[in-house]
């Protein structure tokens, strides 16, 4: 039956379920066959392939004769009973549809089997045309050989074998025509048999029947192309097309938002509105960065240059406690302002020790650098 | 004396916690443990109080409450709406570009960026490479290139930094501008027509981002990436892979995103499986000797290049085995990842899989960010699984949890995917749960705020309720279906009509008045719109005859007689005719209601329409009725009376 099933997988569809059910046909008519008529030798044998004919035919003459005569009638029974049933299947209809159909669609059937026999034999490796004709023999027999029986089709050809001895063997093609004749002629012999229709009615297998295979996700083995993954390193990276990327991917779960909430993340993450928590600092990004202390503690910025004590001490302390207190600069202004005022007296040092605002012993930095350079 | 009693009780309990705390408080002299301030970004605070309130599927969504008369309730008029008020924002945006001077105040301090009136370029305009940086930086594709253009015009030199930044934005585009952020509704109504047109080569071969990579001497590998991936992303696959090949040439590590591509468009490279397969392979071994990282991207793009091999058996082992191999590599698949391999296992016209219930056990109550694109296509692909392919309603009901699950209903994608989702939904849950605990438990929450039933769900809701008898919903349905915009439809309307007429409502008096009525509004809709010349529905005989057999049913006579002239004087114009019982019972009305002429006409109706019966109607009216000279002339003339 393998065979078969290769052979029907080359079929077009419709043709193989076709060909499945007169295989199907064929052994229930075996078996009723089989109930009519005992077994006997010689019908069994001539079940056998037709290379050997001759053997058979020898056999077959060894045999009484009462057996051919036993099998014509028998054939003629069948062969009548076949008519009279076709007759009532006969339909009114449409004349010349009923005279030309089934003579074209036997022909376009065996031709496609035959196709398909010879596609399967070419396939596998080996004689091709001893295969073909092995594939044709199991197709058109599917019983076993050892079974004790024998379908009609084999019947008539063991009784053709016998009339014509000397013929030489038969071409294929006529055989498989023959054959299938028969068969589709069978086939218009309405299912009688209640214990093959059922079986037919269940090919199409509803779907809760189906047993699942078990699926492990990650239990296969591995494609194994990266083995040593510490080996693997990021390879370059693409920043803008990334940041693309990357919006286009928050675009994709961005919806219309659904509550006034989510609107208003919507709009601060747009940018349309002041952030929360609400503070009055907001927006001061740069001077955040900015610990207060260096807005407040501007003395240290006099240190490395300021004389300890004297006028000028006092004047740039006063400076320091105002630019302390006021909000508006950031405090580079603010340093800025007092570096202002080092270059102005670092500018004027000589004089200013001359009418003694800095101390004798005192010398500011700036003017050593000035001097320097 | 009761108030002192209770008062005094209170000041004994409060005696007694001021001497449990004291307590307390000696006894536990531990020192205290400030928690550490956690920082909190600008929106955690709506965040969390965004997630106290839920969805409520009763209420119209929050884009259209501001007007409650203008509720929509159909998919046309959801969308309408939405876009309506997405122009309106088109239309102040344009207002703003048109007049910017009127827009140079600043009212508010910290300025606030994102009102500021655009910054417009033009031929004559003075161009820096910092303002290239920003326009690359806000993603204006269109002013990226012209300002690229002004500055080789000026001949300045930019450097290679912001040159390549340029070249992946215009690669990234495909040298188009995009739709602008704001636009959330365009974007939510649109997203599905995108994707199909974007299955062509749609790469403008020879653009400017062309320009810029020849235009790069000895191109570095980010380069090479950046064009290729532009290339593959719109299939300009054939020199996508030239260019590959070159770079391979050279020795340069390009990007893995843009080995991720190019396995991505496989399909288009190669038309056999197996050689398709070998490509792929041969890019992951590239990947590998060149000793770069894979990321979700590629798993992602081996899967989808598996999606489209075909049934066989190998693809789905390879697919489990490329799983395994990216699970090694500590890739965890994303949802985009299953999505890729439902649609591998269970195809159409393949063989039947339940993969999905194995998929769901590993996903089951997780919640999910998006990790890539494909990710919003898992859930309507995961429904219409357990809906067409295997029709397991226990699988739809986890994967519907699943979708409610965390914020994971963001990943619906848009409005066409969610309308698919829900319409897989209902048809899986129609057809396998009880009628009634459908409509209680899904069609009251979820229509029709939620979803609009397309046609074929209303048919099919309709098919329960004749196969479960329960026409007690058609009123509801009805009027859903007149709000949904369905009543146009012939095999709706014959559909309601049918099974209003066949259910058995005599002794339901408030239900047969029900049934008048929707007959009646039927009646008069198609009525009425007559003249209408497109999407015109027009009277059948059938459907006049079910009509006039609801209002004969609802004792409303004269409405019948109404559309029994309607029937006479459309006769040659009206396709069909009634059924005989109609015609039958509108005599027996006319009988009760001693109407002779009206019956002779229904009569008359009757034999010209070629129905036999006529003769026992006239008998009947005959018998029943003492008939005057001039009557029973006419019916003579149209029945033989003798006869009988």
């Amino acid at each position: 039956m393998n065979i078969t099933q290769v052979i029907l997988r080359k079929l077009p569809s419709s043709q193989s379920t076709f060909l499945r059910i007169n295989l199907t046909c064929s052994k229930t008519i075996f078996c009723q066959k089989s109930t009519n008529n005992p077994p006997s030798s010689s019908s069994s044998s001539s079940s056998e392939s037709s290379s050997d004919s001759d053997e058979i035919a020898q056999k077959k003459k060894a045999s009484k004769e009462q057996m051919a005569e036993k099998l014509n009638n028998l054939l003629q029974q069948m062969v009548s009973d076949d008519y009279t049933k076709r007759l009532d299947l006969a339909k009114p209809s449409n004349k010349r549809i009923k005279s030309r159909k089934p003579e074209e669609k036997v022909e376009s059937e065996e031709k496609q089997v035959l196709n398909a026999v010879k596609d399967v034999a070419q396939s596998i490796e080996g004689d091709s045309k001893k295969i073909e004709s092995e594939l044709l023999t199991k197709l058109l027999n599917p019983l076993d050989s050892e079974r004790s029986a024998t379908t009609l089709s084999d019947i008539i050809k063991g009784m053709k074998i016998e009339r014509e001895v000397k013929q030489p063997e038969v071409n294929r093609a006529e055989q498989v025509r023959r054959v299938l004749q028969n068969i589709s002629t069978q086939t218009q012999v309405p299912q009688k048999d209640h214990r093959v229709a059922p079986r037919e009615k269940f090919r199409p297998r509803p779907v809760e029947d189906v047993v699942f295979e078990k699926i492990d996700l990650f239990g296969s083995e591995s494609l194994g192309i990266f083995n040593d993954n510490s080996k693997l390193e990021d390879g370059p990276q693409l920043k803008t097309w990334s940041e693309l990327a990357k919006k286009d991917l928050k675009l994709a779960v961005t919806h219309p938002p659904a509550n006034y909430f989510q609107e208003m993340i919507l709009w601060t993450e747009q940018g349309k509105i002041w952030k929360f928590p609400i503070n009055n600092e907001i927006g001061l990004d740069e001077e955040a960065k900015v610990y207060f202390a260096d807005h407040v503690f501007l003395e240290e910025h006099l240190e490395p240059w300021c004389p300890p004590k004297g006028p000028i001490r006092h004047f740039m302390e006063l400076v320091c406690t105002g630019l302390s207190k006021n909000p508006y600069i950031t405090v580079e202004t603010k340093k800025e302002h007092i570096y202002w005022y080092r270059d102005y007296f670092g500018d004027k040092e000589t004089l200013l020790r001359d009418v003694g605002a800095i101390p004798q012993d005192f010398s500011m930095g700036t003017s050593n650098v000035v001097d320097k350079e | 004396m009761n108030i002192s009693r209770v008062l005094s009780k209170q000041h004994h309990q409060l005696r007694r916690i001021k001497l449990w705390t004291y307590l307390f408080s000696t006894s536990a002299e531990e020192k205290i443990e400030l928690p550490r301030r956690i920082p909190r970004g600008p929106t955690d605070i709506l965040r969390a109080l965004e997630s106290t309130i839920q969805r409520d599927p009763t209420a119209a969504h929050y884009k259209y409450h501001d007007d409650p008369f203008l509720i929509p309730k159909s998919n046309a008029t959801k969308r309408t709406y939405a876009m309506a008020r997405e122009a309106g924002k088109k239309a102040a945006h344009w207002v703003r570009s048109e007049n910017p001077e009127l827009f140079n105040h600043k009212e508010c301090d910290p300025p606030i960026e994102a009102f500021f009136p655009k910054v417009v370029f033009d031929e004559n305009s003075e161009v820096t490479e910092d303002d290239l940086k920003r326009v690359i930086e806000k993603n204006q594709v269109s002013d990226a290139i012209l300002i690229n253009k002004l500055l080789a015009k000026q001949g300045a030199e930019i450097s290679a930094d912001t040159k390549q930044g340029l070249l992946e934005l215009l690669c990234y585009n495909n040298g188009d501008d995009t739709l602008n952020e704001e636009f959330i509704e365009e974007r939510w109504f649109r997203q599905s027509s995108r994707i199909r047109e974007r299955q062509r080569k749609i790469w403008k071969d020879g653009h400017v981002a062309e320009e810029i990579f020849i235009s790069i001497d000895n191109p570095t590998a980010e380069a090479y990436s950046a064009i290729i991936q532009g290339m593959a992303k719109y299939f300009q696959v054939d020199r996508a892979n030239h260019l590959f090949e070159e770079a391979q040439q050279k020795g340069l590590v390009l990007n893995i995103d843009t080995y991720n591509s190019l396995i991505r468009v496989a399909n288009f490279l190669k038309e056999g499986y197996e050689l398709r397969w070998t490509y792929v392979i041969n890019i992951l071994q590239a990947i590998n000797s060149a000793g770069i990282k894979p990321n979700l991207g590629t798993l992602n793009a081996v899967l989808h290049t598996l999606s489209t091999m075909g049934t066989s058996q190998n693809v789905k082992d390879l697919t489990l085995k490329t799983l395994r191999q990216f699970k090694d590599l500590g890739i965890e698949p994303c949802l985009g990842s299953w999505y890729y391999v439902l649609i591998t296992y269970c195809k159409e016209r393949g063989p039947k899989s339940n993969i999905l219930s194995y998929i769901l056990d590993e996903i089951e109550g997780k919640t999910f960010e998006i990790r890539d694109l494909t990710d919003t296509s898992f859930f309507v692909t995961a429904m219409d699984v357990s809906r067409n392919h295997l029709n397991d309603l226990n699988l739809g009901k986890r994967v519907h949890s699943l979708l409610l699950k965390g914020n994971n209903y963001n990943l619906i994608g848009d409005s066409f995917k969610e309308s698919v989702y829900y319409r897989h939904y209902f048809a899986l849950l129609l057809k396998n749960i009880p009628l009634e605990e459908f409509m209680q438990e899904v069609y009251y929450k979820l229509v029709p705020n939620i979803y609009v039933p397309e046609p074929s769900i209303m048919e099919e809701v309709l098919n329960q309720v004749e196969i479960n008898g329960a026409v007690e919903y058609i009123p509801k349905l009805w009027s859903d279906m007149i709000i949904f915009e369905h009543s146009n439809r012939e095999n709706l309307v014959n559909r309601v009509l049918n099974l209003m007429v066949n259910a058995h409502t005599a002794d339901e008096t408030d239900l047969a008045e029900k049934f008048g009525t929707i007959a009646w509004d039927i009646y008069t809709s198609i009525n009425d719109n007559e003249e209408r010349k497109y999407n015109q529905l027009s009277f059948t005989g059938d459907m006049l005859g079910n009509i006039m057999t609801l209002a004969l049913q609802n004792n409303d006579f004269e409405k019948a007689s109404t559309v029994m002239e309607k029937l006479d004087k459309g006769h040659t114009t009206i396709v069909g005719v009634p059924k005989f019982e109609a015609l039958s019972l509108f005599v027996d009305h006319c009988i009760k209601n001693k109407a002779p002429s009206k019956a002779i006409r229904c009569i008359q109706y009757a034999s010209d329409s070629g129905f036999p019966d006529a003769v026992v109607l006239g008998a009947k009216l005959n018998e029943q009725l003492t008939l005057d000279k001039n009557h029973l002339e006419s019916l003579s003339k149209i029945v033989d009376l003798r006869v009988l």
